[in-house]
């Protein structure tokens, strides 16, 4: 069989298809959108969620080891390089005792209070110390057991600080977010895949004399299948447009002239696109394939 | 019923007429011991043997329910026998892998009682299908459509919509359709049934014409007029048992009550 008259003939009748049934198909359409529109919230609140969670994480995995007064300059960059060569390390900053006493007058008030310590001759109470910033927030504790051990650290009751209870409170929302934006999408995907089926199907019933003469005439499955299947992915494609056209709609309509909502970048968008046309393609290639599959029985 | 019992038009020639040459040749259909039981117990062919040989015109006969249509689709695969081989020139329908099944019906024209048009094509794109569904790029389409139209004197209908049609020129249309392949075997499933006396007879002169161009053709009827002004091959089918095979049957045999 020459594949370009196939081709063109399996478009025609397609089309023609969708035409003709366009009440089905525009219910159909509508269905897939607002199904695909209900993935794609997800998927950006999401990733807008995740967003924030990384944030919160990145800022929660920091472990601040605070060093003794006495220790050599030269012993403190050492420290520093030794474990900040690890791969779980993603940099180190120190903080000298000014910048410390700086720091704890700015964000804590507490800049009286430490001019007074110095005018009264005792000096600057605040340690100097390294900040090792973490790639995962998983590596804060165990980098945290190997630092103790240093004779180097503050002799005090806290010689590190980290936000222990923050870590696995954060692991939990960032399991809990992904889990039930795939549960949402997953959901979401099977409602649109069960709609695709039972429309081509319909469809499939409608055109049941077609069918049959074509099977009759000595049509391949193939054949007989190809239109219902491109119906399909038109129809999946068209939805997932609709669906893209509506996001990003109401992304530009809440972001207030500042691009998108909830912080979505441009490049995220036209992902999201992309992955909503291509699971409509799938999902209606897919659908129509085992919508019709019923009718190839006999 | 009054209908004119003229021979079939002349027509040009293809093939030859059923007769020594056929004799010669292998069955182009063989029906095994064949024993078909559908899904709910009923058994609609019981141990039926018989060979169809090239150009043969057979009328298989029988009241209704009595098996004349599971012939006609275990001829075209769309059922399975339950035992015994239906063999189709040589092929055994058993072991047709399905994707081949295509293979096998485009060797075949195939008509039914309903016609089986497609009410939204006109009657050019109607025949015009079984080619674009088959083989979209074969050359000629509208010469061929054109062809199959003139077989079957609708050449003049290319525009028409089957609901535009009386019911002895739809089932001309289907016969088109079914003869652009230009099958081997031609098989008719009660023909003639929706149709008034004289529109059947033309459309069983029309498939005498198609036997005579050198196809086998296998005609199930209840239509006892037909069959015995035709004085054809016939096979009797009573309860799913070939009961008669006669080479010039009539729909009865003497003495036989009138079903």
């Amino acid at each position: 069989m020459n594949p370009i008259p196939a081709l063109k003939f399996v478009s025609r009748v397609a089309i023609q298809n969708i035409l003709r049934n366009r009440g089905i198909a525009v219910a159909s359409v509508l269905t897939i959108t607002l199904t695909l529109l209900g993935a794609g919230v997800a998927v950006v609140v999401v990733h807008a969620l995740d967003g924030v969670l990384h944030t919160e994480e990145s800022q929660a995995s920091v472990l601040k080891v605070f060093m003794a007064d006495h220790v050599a300059f030269a012993s403190e960059v050492n420290l520093e390089q030794n474990l900040g060569s690890s791969a779980s390390v993603a940099r180190t900053t120190f903080e000298n005792k000014d910048q410390a006493a700086q720091q704890a007058g700015s964000s804590l008030g507490l800049t009286q209070a430490i001019n007074l310590l110095e005018r009264s001759g005792a000096g600057n109470p605040l340690p100097a110390s390294i900040n090792f910033q973490l790639r995962n927030i998983k590596a804060v504790s165990q980098l945290n057991r190997e630092v103790r051990t240093s004779a180097l650290l503050d002799s005090g009751p806290h010689p590190t600080d980290y936000n222990a209870d923050v870590i696995p409170r954060l692991e939990r929302y960032i399991f809990v977010a992904q889990l039930g934006g795939g549960l949402v999408v997953g959901v979401v995907g099977a409602v649109a895949l069960v709609i695709i089926t039972i429309s081509v199907r319909t469809a499939a019933y409608v055109r049941r004399r077609e069918i049959e003469i074509m099977k009759l005439v000595g049509a391949t499955d193939w054949f007989v299948r190809w239109p219902f299947v491109l119906e399909g992915v038109i129809v999946g494609v068209i939805s997932a447009l609709v669906a893209s056209l509506i996001l990003l709609g109401v992304g530009f309509g809440f972001g207030g002239g500042q691009g998108l909502a909830l912080g979505v970048g441009a490049r995220f968008a036209l992902l999201t696109v992309l992955a909503l046309v291509v699971a409509g393609g799938a999902l209606g290639s897919v659908g129509s394939f085992v919508g019709v599959r019923r009718s190839l029985a006999t | 019923m009054s209908i004119s019992t003229s021979p079939p038009a002349p027509v040009v020639m293809t093939g030859a007429r059923s007769g020594d040459l056929a004799r010669s040749e292998p069955p182009i259909i063989v029906f095994e011991k064949v024993t078909k039981i559908y899904a709910n117990g009923q058994a609609a062919i019981r141990d039926a043997s018989f060979t169809v040989r090239p150009r043969d015109f057979v009328f298989v006969v029988g009241a209704s329910g009595a098996g004349k249509s599971t012939v006609i689709r275990l001829l075209i695969r769309e059922e399975r026998a339950t035992e015994g081989h239906v063999l189709v020139e040589g092929q055994d329908l058993a072991r047709l892998k399905h994707r081949h099944l295509p293979r096998l019906r485009r060797k075949m024209g195939i008509v039914f009682q309903d016609f089986k048009l497609l009410p939204s094509l006109t009657v050019e794109q109607n025949v015009a299908f079984a080619i674009q569904v088959t083989d979209p790029g074969r050359p000629h389409l509208k010469e061929k459509v054109g062809e199959a139209l003139y077989i079957v004197g609708l050449e003049d209908k290319l525009n028409a919509y089957p609901t535009e049609l009386s019911g002895g020129e739809q089932q001309r249309v289907a016969i088109a359709r079914a003869l652009v392949h230009r099958p081997r075997i031609f098989l008719a499933d009660e023909p003639t049934g929706n149709l008034d006396p004289d529109a059947g007879w033309g459309i069983v002169q029309l498939l005498q014409q198609i036997n005579h161009r050198g196809a086998t053709v296998v005609m199930a009827t209840h239509n006892r007029e037909v069959v015995d002004l035709c004085r054809r091959r016939v096979l009797a089918i009573e309860d799913g048992r070939i009961v008669r095979d006669e080479a010039e049957g009539a729909y009865l045999r003497d003495g036989d009550a009138i079903l």
